[in-house]
């Protein structure tokens, strides 16, 4: 359901993050991409090349920001430096929706850097919700939050993950960024369903979708962004676009990252599930 | 019957639950690139792990928690070495990754971003030579201008100064400012030329995301090496169309921007630079019109 409360009403199609080694290629031959998604934090900077070269996408495409550390799921409250230079970005890049991860990250001032994952608690359930608020209302911006891909699970949780998101977004009022990569990790590595989890999520509030690879280890999967998306992953896009409509779809691809050309292919196999925009409408 | 031991529990509010997990996520790992068997009190880290990590079928808590506390480490020293190539090579990989670990210690992240990691890398090469001897003058020259090329990439660029402004001033009274992505930096090491020996293998990354690494990032080993000169270089270290560049300067000109980046008029600047010089004031006077020339049109100098 891309034109929602949660997208500003916006419709996007597929797009790609943007990353610095297709940086040249882009602006040399402004190839035709729905949209950019972009790590703000890369670009929260107060001058030099990266502002520059996003000044130049911003020209010609649909940007939306997505963030990897305000860690709402942190027991402390968002970060106000963070969310000020947070906000000049979305000024500067009219994002319609911010997104970042249901996860925690920092404690006491020291950051891991890492989205680490959540005691699935009620505690829990209100401490990110109350952050997500605050965000939202600071930012004056649709918050749309990511479901992470886990390694770890808590003898403390009280819920399923499904269950926490859900309790978490329906407090917050915010969207979901509803990723199947992270979803069909986290099944492996903690044996669920990850049907069970797409069917649970609530498909109004779903405003977008990431796509992504992975690597298998014999015990576990990492979520490495460095693989094409694998058939298990497309068949729960397929099942979650079934159920919310055409949604703005993103691949991540962050690591051995290939040609422009080879990301934008893969990304666009999503083509294939997303019913057309007048079909949506009609429906 | 020999009485069972409960099995320990951690507090499960969720301030305890992270600030224990921050706590096992940011402790060094071993020389094999393992979790520490054993706790900061001495217990098995394991016991501390099942407190509040499940296992499952295949991993033991204890394996669970060093997926994580492996990917910190892997990710922040994979961005401390490419922020510092130079003293990485300087150093080589072991050493180098020997001082990461007690500088990320000492000065772990405070930031939401990985760009400010380094920026108190030459003040602690400073206070800790053991780590860098016998290099530790070449690897505290190759820390200060690896940090201001970081400043050089991103730092704010202010309004250039108008040179007719300058014209319409006298100098007692005309004092300027240089641009925050402006480094001067005196050194005793030819660093600008050993780090374009680096720039072959170099491609710039960024933070893509945080997906995570399978291994430890490795790039091919490097090493560089250099005796001091007989008299140190004045290196700035700026940008030009978004791109980082190193200028050697002449002493004099050094001490003008200098003076004047301390707050100088133009005259006090001038008259520092060419305290200890044998030009004549005509000579001295061509080479700032010069100096101004070239500043000017690389856009060093901003409004005071």
């Amino acid at each position: 359901m891309s034109a929602t409360r949660f997208t500003g009403h916006a419709d996007y199609g597929v797009g790609i993050g943007l990353r610095i080694p297709h940086y040249q290629h882009i602006l040399d031959r402004r190839p035709g991409v729905d949209w950019f998604e972009i790590i703000s934090e890369n670009y929260m900077l107060d001058g030099g090349q990266p502002l520059a070269v996003l000044d130049r996408i911003l020209e010609r495409y649909r940007v939306v920001q997505h963030g990897v550390s305000m860690y709402f799921g942190n027991f402390a409250r968002p970060n106000r430096g963070h969310l000020k230079k947070l906000k000049a970005l979305t000024r500067r890049t009219c994002t319609p929706w911010v997104s970042d991860h249901l996860c925690w990250g920092s404690v006491d001032g020291r950051y891991t850097h890492d989205l680490l994952p959540m005691p699935y608690t009620w505690e829990a359930v209100e401490k990110a919700a109350l952050n997500i608020r605050e965000v939202q209302d600071f930012l004056e911006l649709p918050v749309a939050v990511e479901n992470v891909s886990s390694y770890a699970e808590f003898h403390a949780s009280e819920m399923s993950e499904w269950e926490f998101l859900n309790e978490v977004v329906e407090r917050a009022d915010c969207g979901i960024l509803l990723d199947v990569n992270n979803i069909y990790v986290s099944s492996q590595n903690h044996t669920f369903d990850p049907l069970d989890y797409v069917n649970a999520v609530p498909a109004a509030r779903v405003a977008q979708i990431h796509i992504a690879g992975h690597t298998r280890h014999e015990r576990y999967i990492l979520d490495t962004h460095d693989h094409p998306v694998i058939p298990p992953v497309w068949k729960l896009y397929k099942r979650a676009i079934e159920r919310c409509g055409r949604t703005a779809t993103l691949l991540e691809w962050d690591d051995r990252i290939p040609s422009f050309d080879e990301v934008h292919r893969e990304a666009l196999k999503a083509t294939k599930y997303l019913p057309d925009e007048k079909a949506n409408a009609a429906a | 019957m020999k009485k069972r031991t409960p099995p320990r529990r951690t507090d499960t509010g969720l301030d305890a639950i992270q600030r224990l997990m921050a706590r096992a996520v940011m402790r060094p790992l071993t020389s094999g690139q393992r979790s520490q068997r054993a706790w900061v009190d001495g217990s098995p880290s394991a016991e501390i792990a099942g407190s509040f990590i499940k296992p499952n079928d295949r991993l033991s808590s204890f394996e669970r928690l060093q997926i994580y506390n492996q990917q910190y480490w892997w990710r922040i020293l994979g961005s401390f070495q490419e922020d510092f190539r130079g003293v990485c090579a300087v150093l080589g990989e072991r050493r180098f990754d020997h001082l990461a670990v007690a500088y990320l210690e000492a000065h772990g992240s405070t930031s939401w971003s990985l760009r400010n990691l380094g920026q108190l890398l030459p003040a602690f090469l400073e206070n800790h030579h053991a780590l860098t001897a016998p290099h530790t003058a070449l690897a505290l020259d190759m820390a200060r201008v690896e940090w201001a090329r970081i400043v050089a990439f991103d730092d704010p660029a202010l309004p250039p100064l108008d040179p007719a402004t300058l014209a319409r001033k006298t100098p007692a009274t005309i004092r300027l400012r240089l641009q925050p992505y402006l480094t001067l930096l005196a050194l005793a090491h030819p660093v600008d030329a050993l780090l374009r020996k680096l720039r072959q293998s170099s491609a710039e990354t960024g933070t893509a995301s945080n997906a995570v690494g399978a291994s430890p990032r490795r790039r091919r080993p490097v090493v560089l090496r250099a005796n001091a000169l007989p008299d140190p270089i004045h290196l700035a270290i700026h940008r030009v169309d978004l791109s980082v560049y190193f200028k050697r300067l002449d002493l004099e000109a050094f001490t003008l921007l200098t003076a004047l980046n301390a707050g100088a008029s133009l005259e006090g600047a001038c008259a520092s630079a060419f305290a200890k010089s044998s030009a004549s004031a005509g000579e001295a006077s061509a080479k700032v019109r010069e100096w101004f020339a070239t500043w000017t049109e690389l856009g060093w100098l901003a409004k005071g």
